[in-house]
């Protein structure tokens, strides 16, 4: 049986700097990607409050199985918020204005489900 | 070449910089001397992918460039393309990291195709030429250095294709219709670079059929399959491929116009037949616009199906490319000569 890798703990960045070295002299290789600044967007990755927040980003069946989800969940006694908040388009990033709202939620934010 | 060289394209491939085959090393100076090519400073801002916090400096795509192998003459080239990499229409960070797994398809068209010495003819849609296969590599690098967040997104392509390494694809410099580049605004004389987010060629055979109609049926019906990405949100198109031998039929009947209203027309499906196979949602959203019994095109617009005349002679292909549906707009750019 194969072992699974956790894709986030074997991401590797890619390096930002490399060098050339020959027997005189070292130069600098021209690193051709460009970096994220400020720094990418924190998110806490533990929920102040036990609540859920579902968002559909509007791929296949994305609706259908939060809908789902929502049952499950409050079955299971957790709080789901009624609304089902829907990103515009899937194929592109969130709305600034979406990703604001969602950052000052206290619960978990649950996005990206589809099959 | 040197031990130290071998070494350092071990290093590039090893950290990242990489689009999974060997490089040329960006060292400094063929860095400068592609800079100089393409008329941009290191330093000059050439794009910004607002949504990732990402500014793009010109001295990433000349190392992109010259790590793709190519050559300086290619600059002018590069710079228009470049330019249409990080256009916010192109979404080049969904291109790199949807399931849909998609490649940069790069149409150059117009007199530069004979004087870079693009392949127009044999294998044109992968030709094993250094034009080709390096302008395409470079666009696929773009994508994969520039739209992943600098390493921190990873590509979810449930597939993919091989286009993902290099796709491009040269016009023929004498057309039937008229450039390809004619099709966005551009004049019949320029020299142009043209992108698209794209899954990979599907080939059309007709080796039989004895008319225009024939040939445009079967290309027709090639758009139509069951598995066609396009037939629920539509938002991608397709670009047709046409080589001589299929031109020579449809050229008698139509006229590019009536050609793309002849597929139109006609390369439909009933959309009950698509439901109930699950192409489309049961309960579908606004945005499809499903309209159960009625045939369905998978085109919501004219304006999203093209046209390219390249492929050789003595053999009956035409190909049909689906753009890819997460990325609505083809963006076109003329080749401007490079100011010193």
């Amino acid at each position: 049986m194969t072992e699974k890798t956790n894709t986030l703990d074997a991401l590797k960045l890619p390096i930002a700097q490399l060098i050339s070295c020959g027997d005189i002299s070292c130069e600098l290789l021209v690193d051709p990607i460009p970096r994220p600044a400020p720094e990418p967007i924190k998110v806490r990755l533990k929920p102040k409050q036990s609540r859920v927040v579902l968002v559909d980003h509007q791929k296949p069946n994305s609706m259908a199985i939060l809908k789902l989800t929502q049952t499950i969940l409050r079955k299971r006694g957790v709080e789901v918020n009624d609304e089902i908040l829907v990103k515009d388009d899937a194929s592109r990033p969130m709305t600034a204005a979406m990703l604001n709202l969602l950052s000052q939620e206290g619960g978990l934010v649950l996005c990206g489900i589809s099959d | 070449m040197a031990y130290e060289t071998l070494q350092d394209i071990e290093n590039c491939m090893d950290n990242g910089w990489s689009d999974g085959l060997p490089v040329i090393p960006p060292y400094g100076s063929l860095v400068e001397e592609m800079l100089s090519a393409i008329g941009w400073k290191a330093g000059d801002v050439i794009g910004e992918i607002a949504d990732q916090n990402i500014i793009v400096r010109a001295e990433k795509a000349a190392a992109t460039a010259v790590m793709a192998g190519c050559k300086i003459e290619y600059g002018p080239l590069l710079r228009s393309l470049s330019q249409a990499l990080l256009d916010p229409r192109f979404n080049i960070g969904g291109v790199e990291v949807t399931t849909g797994g998609a490649a940069v398809l790069v149409i150059v068209s117009g007199p530069i195709v004979e004087q870079l010495g693009f392949e127009h003819r044999a294998n044109a849609l992968g030709a094993n030429n250094r034009a080709n296969a390096t302008v395409g590599r470079f666009a696929q690098m773009m994508r994969h250095f520039c739209g992943s967040g600098g390493g921190v997104l990873t590509p979810h392509g449930t597939v993919g294709h091989p286009g993902r390494l290099s796709f491009c694809i040269a016009e023929h410099p004498s057309t039937e219709w008229g450039p390809y580049h004619t099709q966005y605004g551009l004049p019949a004389s320029a020299s142009a670079v043209s992108i698209m987010s794209a899954e990979g060629p599907n080939s059309c055979n007709n080796h039989y059929g004895e008319t225009g109609v024939s040939i445009l049926d079967t290309i027709g019906d090639c758009m139509n399959h069951y598995g066609q990405t396009a037939w629920y949100y539509r938002s991608g198109g397709f670009v047709v491929v046409i080589p001589p031998d299929h031109m020579a039929l449809v050229k008698e009947q139509f006229s590019r116009e009536q050609a793309a209203d002849y597929i139109y027309a006609n390369a439909r499906r009933q959309t009950d037949d698509l439901i109930k196979a699950g192409r489309i949602a049961k309960d579908p959203i606004p945005y499809a616009e499903v309209e159960e019994h009625s045939l369905r095109s998978p085109l919501k617009s004219l304006d999203q199906l093209s046209f390219i005349e390249c492929g050789d002679e003595g053999g009956r292909f035409s190909a049909v490319i689906p753009r890819w549906v997460g990325s609505q707009q083809v963006v076109c750019m003329a080749i401007e000569e490079v100011k010193k």
